[in-house]
């Protein structure tokens, strides 16, 4: 097995995609285009993690994975936070993912958000009771 | 190093949102003014929101914490010895690039706690003395809100209030019911357009600094205007102390300018602007025979009296979609409810409660991961989904006193990248923060449920929340219990003014940075006004 796939099983592992098929997985999200936009100080550690994972770990069942990816979790802990960090940054980038989640794609700015301006009748008990709310004189 | 014989009327360290103010107000006097900033400008086109991941990047190069930065730009703070992590920003506009811009005022009571509470001291200045200067900052720097409220006197802000959103709705259908006070925040964010700057657009991030210009930050409110009226910004220029003449006045300062040059700039007045740990930093450093322990140290209590802000949260889970990520994350509403003292409560003064927003959808997940509450692997969908705009948080901002143990000094190793020394801040939360804490996460909790939260977290004070950096050179009347008299003059050293939050007295329980620029508003009016005898 190649660590390509050892790579788009773990991504599977950690995003698979929903059952509705409204959530691509993680390995459908361009993680590698993205792995490049990130530099070299990523490399070390993903390769760690995929050569502590095996070569077989693409064989495996998806609840055999899941196991493996716990224990690693729990044995590195912060080289898997980095790497769920990174996984996520991508996934959540993804023009598909944002738009099932209600959020803009690409750059915020200067696409921006509607906001509800609201109700400022609701303000009204506490004008009634400005007294009770009197800020203190000195 | 060049010595440079040309001599400025007034040389101003820092460009913040006290430094610009300063700048501003003294630009109509005609007298030459030169600012020494030690970062650089920010093109608005760098901020992280003009990019797809701008909340990465938010982690990154715009970082809160200067230690998690590491530019250039920054200087290292030591904050081993803190139960508190200072955060700021360097450059023009200071802090303001990422604060996010909640802009309450102190009340008339912050100024007179000693009067009304028996602890710690009075303000030699009260609210009424600051007022037209709050009036000004608020016209100059653009601020959105609501008049009427009252929990303060009586206000008029230039632009209509923010959108409360649906976070601020429900959150203020929990206060409702429960009989206490809400209002709508008083924002430096514009709400419509205003002086030239588009309004917001509801971005989210405003803590990572605005690409659209909707947020006040001073490099787009102050400083084109005072530049425009002939002050010189000098960026990228680090000031490493400041020298005396045999007279014991301030007589210019030592500064590396971008290429590490060492220059030496002469001026007949020097103002600090570098905020509560820049300023003492830099006083603590420049030592000489008149003054041993520092410049206009004489007191003794540069650097003591450290006051950040003691910060809780509560954050509640709502069944429906709040669209929490969008809109300014740190202006929506806020409440007063338990601002001034009941001792009943078991502590003195108060605290206010300032409703935010949710995060984004990598801090959401990511968050989610840290707590549990979000899993990786098949059910991670479901369970983002659940909390991902479902939230609305509610920030405990309480009242910190000063206390001498609290302190900034100089790190006898740790060093800039100009070799100057970095700052070390011991501090410690005192037992009345902490019993306030504990009474606003309690009361945080009771109302978020009373929204209609079904699932509630809350913790508090927290580390990484020292944006508030307050009391390290105190103002008062007695110059051997303050730095600076009762206009920011130093009481030792008569042409050196202090402007930023170093010279608070007490903290008050909100956000400072409107309070900060109404003083450095009235410091300069002050200057102006006893220009002919100055240094008497």
């Amino acid at each position: 097995m190649s660590n390509e796939s050892v790579l788009g099983a773990l991504l599977d592992t950690l995003v698979p995609a929903s059952e509705d098929g409204r959530m691509p997985s993680a390995s459908e999200v361009g993680f590698d285009a993205f792995l490049v936009t990130q530099g070299e100080a990523v490399a070390p550690a993903l390769q760690a993690i995929l050569a502590q994972l095996g070569d077989d770990f693409a064989t495996l069942s998806a609840e055999a994975r899941h196991e493996k990816v716990t224990e690693l979790s729990a044995s590195e802990p912060a080289l898997f936070a980095g790497l769920l960090a990174q996984v996520y940054d991508c996934y959540y980038q993804d023009d598909r993912v944002r738009s099932a989640i209600g959020v803009v794609q690409g750059p915020v700015f200067p696409q921006g958000n509607e906001v509800a301006r609201g109700n400022l009748t609701m303000l009204d008990p506490v004008i009634e009771n400005c007294d009770q709310y009197r800020y203190r004189e000195p | 190093m060049t010595m440079s014989e040309d001599v400025v009327d007034v040389l101003i360290v820092g460009a913040g949102a006290s430094g610009a103010a300063a700048a501003w107000s003294l630009s109509d006097t005609g007298m030459r003014i030169v600012c020494l900033e030690q970062g650089g400008r920010v093109d608005p086109g760098d901020y992280p929101t003009n990019s797809a991941n701008w909340e990465s990047r938010a982690f990154g190069s715009f970082a809160i914490d200067p230690n998690v930065r590491g530019l250039e730009t920054d200087y290292p703070i030591n904050n081993d010895d803190s139960e508190c992590a200072a955060v700021n920003w360097n450059g023009v506009g200071g802090s303001t690039i990422l604060y996010g811009a909640h802009f309450p005022r102190l009340h008339p009571s912050d100024f007179k706690v000693k009067t009304l509470d028996g602890v710690a001291d009075d303000w030699p200045i009260d609210y009424a003395t600051l007022e037209p200067y709050f009036v000004e900052n608020d016209r100059i720097m653009g601020v959105s809100g609501l008049a009427g409220d009252p929990m303060c006197p009586p206000k008029q802000p230039p632009l209509p209030p923010l959108a409360m959103g649906l976070v601020g709705e429900t959150v203020a259908r929990g206060y409702n019911k429960l009989g206490w006070h809400w209002w709508p925040s008083d924002s430096a964010i514009i709400s419509e357009p205003y002086d030239g700057r588009d309004r917001c657009l509801n971005l989210g991030p405003c803590m990572s600094g605005c690409s659209q210009g909707g947020k006040s930050s001073t490099d787009i409110t102050y400083w084109p205007r005072a530049v425009k009226r002939g002050v010189e910004l000098r960026t990228r220029c680090r000031v490493r102390e400041i020298a005396v003449d045999d007279e014991g006045m301030a007589k210019g300062v030592h500064y590396y300018d971008e290429n590490g040059d060492e220059q030496f700039q002469r001026a007949e007045i020097v103002i600090m602007a570098c905020n509560g740990i820049g300023t003492p930093r830099l006083l603590l450093n420049s030592k000489s025979s008149r003054f041993p322990d520092g410049l206009a140290n004489r007191s003794g209590l540069v650097g003591k009296n450290l006051m950040f802000h003691a910060f809780g949260i509560v954050q509640g889970l709502f069944h429906e979609r709040l669209d929490s990520h969008k809109g300014p994350q740190a202006c929506c509403i806020l409440s007063k409810q338990f601002y001034e003292t009941d001792l009943s409560r078991g502590f003195v003064r108060g605290y206010n409660m300032q409703i935010s927003r949710g995060t984004g959808p990598l801090s959401t997940a990511m968050a989610g991961f840290m707590t549990g509450l979000i899993p990786w692997g098949k059910d991670h969908h479901d369970a983002f989904e659940k909390r991902f705009d479902h939230v609305a948080a509610i920030g405990i901002v309480g009242e910190d006193l000063p206390e001498e143990h609290n302190r900034v000094t100089l790190d006898p190793e740790l060093v800039d990248s100009d070799g100057i020394p970095a700052p070390k801040i011991t501090y410690k939360y005192g037992e009345n923060s902490l019993k306030m804490i504990e009474h606003g996460l309690a009361r945080g909790e009771e109302v978020i449920r009373a929204a209609g939260a079904y699932e509630v977290a809350s913790g508090g004070p927290l580390r990484p929340t020292g944006w508030h950096l307050l009391g390290t050179a105190r103002m008062g009347s007695d110059p051997e219990r303050s730095v600076v008299n009762h206009w920011g003059r130093s009481h030792d050293v008569k042409n050196l003014f202090i402007i930023d939050g170093s010279i608070f007295v007490t903290s008050g329980g909100v956000n400072p940075a409107s309070t900060i620029q109404a003083c450095a508003l009235y410091i300069a009016d002050s200057i102006k006004k006893n220009l002919s005898d100055l240094f008497d």
